[in-house]
């Protein structure tokens, strides 16, 4: 693991204080550029890193290529969530939504291009969004968050458009499902609700703590990730990681993870977890856990895969999570290398 | 033919005698032909051509007529005898011509030899000549050629330039009009000038010796004076010590110190003065003394720097001494150690006096042989120190002064050329020795005006007074701030290990009013036992946990909640926050690996520090941070969600207030606390 190499150069105050703030820092967020060849990564400090991950991924790369190409502060509090459109980032953390265009954002010194904040009923503490879903089809972009709503933004007018309620506590995570479209949200409250966009109504609701098979109480009921393919929706959190079959509302198969998942996604045929503790778990559709990868940080918190068709040659899949590293795996297998901030 | 030669024939037969022919050859030559026979002149009137015609002519007339005798002889008869006879004489006529001819040619080729003779030595007569004369010329020429290259003495004397003569000699000796023109009169002019201007000069030196020898004598005698002035100058001082003393005017005191100062090596010099102007013009809390014995610096004479000469002496007596293979080779060595750390007899003593009383005192020493200064520091009190057993090291004399710049432990020598003097006695490093030496810190030396450039080792360095003046006031702050901060902690730590975390009432309002936790042990912790704890890896691996820094491990518990908390006190305190590595046992036991919350209530302590140092200078900044833990561990242990699975209620119920119990994607607990409102909230 290529941790940080102990300095021999005496510490001063600065250097003392930058240390303790890399030791404890977390990357929630991250997201590919359009063209492929960037990841933005946000982490807890409120900063936005962006790597280039061609330079990284090049033959002749060197240990700076591992480091940002431009860090710049994008909000007070934390980046909980990022996603990025065909020309902007979007970046959410302490309640507001900031977009930046990519193609500036290199450039050190560039401004947001727009910010806006959803309507909240709270005025005592301003909710935090940790989620953000694009819905191409509308041109819209989903929060939610603190304040256990998902709203929706338009974002040619940067109007917003509905706000959806029903979690009784705050929401952890969404899913798309392309077809319908219907939104799927995860919670605190330990349900997942199926939203039809549409309609803008609670469609199906599935309470994952009250299946035995998947609950562990002594873990709570939080639901903290969320991936879905069509029929199929696997989510995971508080209880056991499980695969759900959407219409018939059950669960077909729980993979055997005693950690809580922070993030799952489906890739090809199998499914990609990440939790507490440092591996990246793969499992096949049946339950069976094929592979764990160690990566660097104790505890990973978002996974990205890079499947821009514009850059097949920075294909990659990204980690990071309580520390202040992104670990690259270029094969599935192992881990190549990790980008640090 | 034959009748020119009869014509010529006749004159022959008449031959005059030896003594009337010389009187009468001694007329002119024309009257020779016809008073006597010359053959010579003969010669010159013929013509050899023609000459050699009758010759031809004769010859084929003898032919003709011996062949007509031999007709005649061959046919014989009586008759014949006197055509014989007639041809006879006609041969002998021509038998005559012939040798007349053959006297002829003879007499021409003895005129011709001799007419070639005397042309011949003419020849050789001129030939002598142009010899003699080429050589002459040579000669001449080479005479000239040396007259040419004659130096003369006076070309090797630097005259004065052309213009400046002019301008300077009078005109009687430049006599212008004489010698613009000509160059050899200008340059005697000028010799002579030259002379002159000797003479004067030579003059001049006279004088002025005898007017050096004239002073020299004034001066004998003002000495004199002098010495004996200095006597009474003395009694007037003692006499006048105590109404120095009644005004408070020590001038006396001042005075014996300046006397020994000037017995201080170069560097301790440099920073007696700089140290005295500081303290008299800035602080007026720090006093200088110089203590040490004035004889032995009066006896070590030399200046420091021949004690290189004094160390090449003892290389050539090491040298002899292993060629004489003494067995006390061990002893040997060991003195020469000693030779080398030797300290100079005398040594500056600082106190710095602070604010509550209490006086830190360095004495500096001077290492001669290094050309190092080292110091001793001990701390006093106005009131006796209970020491607490985890604050051992915060006052020991070898660490309080630790590090007071980043990085400056003092353990290593900062003169790079020290290396070699070390690796001829076999010394591995000054760290052995600093217990007794004192410690060669960085700005000690700074202080004393010695720059060792980290690059090329000088063999001179020497003590230069803007250096130490540039680096005295901030070191002197840095010294106070260094004890005050010490003194602090110290009455921290002897109140930390009661189990009571003091905290001032002007940082109350940091914390809720009640705090349930409590801090109930806190010790100290060795370097390597930091290293082997578990969870202190990250910090380990960050570099910030070096072997100058001081380790202690507190424990907080509530109820069966047992929080450890290994923490990493640098020398710098507290600029440089101390950093807090936790690890609860409560239902498993939960580390910064596994548990997103403990790693919160780190980074409150660890990164968020600022705002808890308190008033300046912030020496609270310890025990805020230890009471800002007992308050995490509460809202931690409060805020835990309940397990619906175990029966029971919960250990420890909610008493804070807190506006949401989870926040964002890692569900953290809300460790801020809002003052005054008093609810927890999240960052």
């Amino acid at each position: 693991m290529d941790r940080v190499v102990p300095q021999a150069v005496p510490l001063g105050q600065m250097e003392v204080f930058q240390a303790l703030q890399r030791l404890h820092m977390t990357v929630f967020s991250q997201s590919v550029s359009p063209c492929g060849k960037f990841l933005a990564a946000g982490n807890n400090y409120g900063q936005i890193a962006i790597f280039s991950l061609s330079a990284a991924l090049s033959s002749e790369a060197k240990e700076e290529s591992k480091k940002p190409v431009v860090t710049f502060q994008a909000h007070d509090g934390p980046v909980y969530s990022m996603v990025s459109t065909d020309r902007q980032l979007v970046s959410a953390g302490d309640g507001e939504v900031k977009a930046w265009l990519w193609a500036e954002i290199l450039k050190k010194g560039s401004k947001e291009l727009w910010r806006c904040q959803p309507p909240y009923r709270t005025s005592l503490e301003v909710p935090e969004i940790n989620s953000l879903l694009l819905v191409p089809k509308e041109n819209s972009l989903i929060l939610a968050g603190g304040d256990c709503q998902l709203h929706t933004m338009d974002l040619e007018t940067g109007a917003f458009t509905r706000a959806l309620r029903g979690h009784t506590d705050y929401i952890h995570c969404l899913a798309l499902r392309e077809r319908s479209p219907e939104v799927l949200s995860g919670g605190e409250d330990g349900a997942v609700r199926l939203w039809d966009l549409r309609t803008a109504k609670e469609v199906q609701t599935i309470e994952v703590y009250k299946h035995e098979e998947c609950s562990r109480p002594h873990n709570g009921r939080w639901i903290g990730c969320l991936a879905t393919d069509s029929d199929w929706m696997v989510c995971g959190g508080g209880p056991a990681l499980t695969l759900w079959h959407l219409r018939s509302s059950t669960p077909t198969t729980i993979f055997p993870m005693r950690a809580p998942q922070k993030h799952v996604t489906f890739y090809q045929d199998l499914i990609l977890s990440a939790g507490q503790g440092p591996c990246v778990n793969q499992w096949q559709l049946s339950g069976e856990l094929k592979a764990q990868v160690p990566g660097s940080s104790p505890g990973l918190l978002s996974l990205s895969l890079n499947q821009q068709p514009a850059a097949p040659e920075c294909k990659v899949l990204t980690a990071a999570g309580n520390s202040c590293r992104v670990d690259v795996f270029t094969n599935l297998g192992y881990r190549a290398f990790s980008l640090s901030f | 033919m034959s009748s020119e030669s009869s014509k010529k024939r006749k004159p022959k037969v008449i031959r005059s005698d030896g003594a009337p022919a010389e009187g009468k050859r001694n007329r002119s030559d024309t009257e020779q032909e016809g008073k006597y026979y010359s053959e010579e002149a003969e010669v010159d009137l013929r013509d050899p051509g023609r000459d050699y015609e009758l010759y031809k002519y004769t010859c084929q007339e003898l032919q003709r007529l011996m062949a007509e005798i031999q007709d005649l002889k061959s046919r014989g008869g009586k008759d014949m005898a006197v055509e014989i006879e007639e041809r006879r004489i006609q041969s002998c006529v021509h038998f005559m011509t012939l040798k007349k001819l053959n006297r002829l040619a003879h007499i021409r080729l003895k005129k011709g030899r001799d007419q070639t003779h005397e042309a011949k030595q003419k020849v050789d007569a001129y030939h002598l000549q142009l010899q003699n004369l080429l050589y002459e010329v040579m000669h001449l020429q080479k005479e000239i050629t040396k007259c040419l290259e004659f130096k003369s003495k006076h070309e090797e004397i630097d005259l004065v330039s052309l213009e400046e003569f002019y301008k300077e000699a009078p005109p009687v000796i430049s006599k212008p009009e004489v010698t613009m023109g000509d160059p050899h009169q200008q340059t005697l002019a000028r010799l002579d000038w030259e002379l002159e201007q000797r003479k004067r000069l030579a003059e001049k030196y006279r004088e002025s010796l005898s007017n050096k020898e004239k002073i020299l004598k004034e001066i004998e005698v003002k000495k004199e004076y002098l010495s004996s002035l200095q006597p009474r100058l003395n009694s007037i001082m003692q006499a006048s010590l105590p109404v120095q003393e009644y005004l408070f005017m020590p001038f006396d005191q001042a005075h014996k110190q300046y006397e020994t100062a000037r017995h201080l090596p170069p560097p301790l010099y440099v920073l007696f003065v700089q140290a005295t102007a500081y303290g008299q013009a800035c602080d007026k809390t720090l006093s200088v003394a110089i203590e040490g014995s004035v004889d032995e610096a009066k006896a070590l004479f030399k200046p420091p720097e021949d004690s290189q000469d004094d160390e090449s002496d003892s290389d050539a007596e090491e040298e002899q001494t292993t060629k004489r293979r003494r067995p006390t080779l061990g002893v040997q060595l060991d003195d020469k150690r000693k030779e080398m750390l030797k300290r100079h007899p005398l040594s500056v003593m600082l106190d710095l006096k602070c604010k509550d009383d209490s006086v830190l005192h360095l004495t500096f020493y001077y290492l001669m042989n290094l050309n190092i200064m080292t110091v001793k520091a001990k701390v006093t009190t106005a009131t006796e120190l209970i020491t607490p057993i985890s604050a051992g090291d915060l006052l020991s004399p070898d660490s309080v002064l630790s590090c007071l710049y980043p990085g400056d432990h003092g353990k290593k020598t900062p003169n790079p050329a020290n290396q070699y003097q070390f690796d001829k006695v076999g010394i591995l490093t000054l760290r052995d020795y600093v217990l007794d030496l004192g410690h060669p810190y960085l700005w000690v030396q700074k202080l004393g005006g010695l720059h060792f450039p980290k690059e090329q080792p000088q063999h001179t360095v020497i003590a230069d007074h803007s250096l130490s003046a540039s680096h005295m006031e901030t070191t002197m702050k840095l010294l106070k701030t260094r004890v005050q901060s010490r003194l602090a902690l110290h009455k921290q730590f002897a109140s930390l290990e009661h189990g009571i975390v003091p905290v001032t009432s002007d940082c109350q309002y940091l914390f809720p009013a009640k705090v349930v936790s409590r801090l109930v042990k806190w010790v100290t912790i060795a370097h390597e036992d930091y290293m082997e704890l578990h969870f202190t890896k990250d910090i380990v691996e960050a570099g910030l946990a070096e072997d100058t820094n001081l380790y202690y491990m507190a424990l907080i518990e509530r109820g069966t909640a047992k929080l450890q908390a290994a923490v990493v006190l640098n020398p710098g305190y507290s600029s440089i926050p101390p950093v807090f590595q936790l690890c609860l046992n409560w239902k498993g036991e939960k580390t910064n690996n596994n548990d997103d919350n403990i790693r919160a209530m780190e980074s409150e302590v660890n990164v968020c520090y600022k705002e808890l140092c308190g008033a300046r200078p912030g020496y609270q900044l310890l025990t805020n941070q230890l009471q800002r833990l007992c308050v995490l561990l509460d809202v931690y242990l409060e805020t835990e969600s309940h397990d619906d699975s175990v029966e029971g209620p919960k250990e420890f119920p909610q008493e804070k207030m807190c506006l949401r119990l989870f926040r964002g994607p890692s569900r953290m607990k809300p460790f801020k606390y809002n003052h005054p409102q008093g609810f927890f909230s999240h960052r």
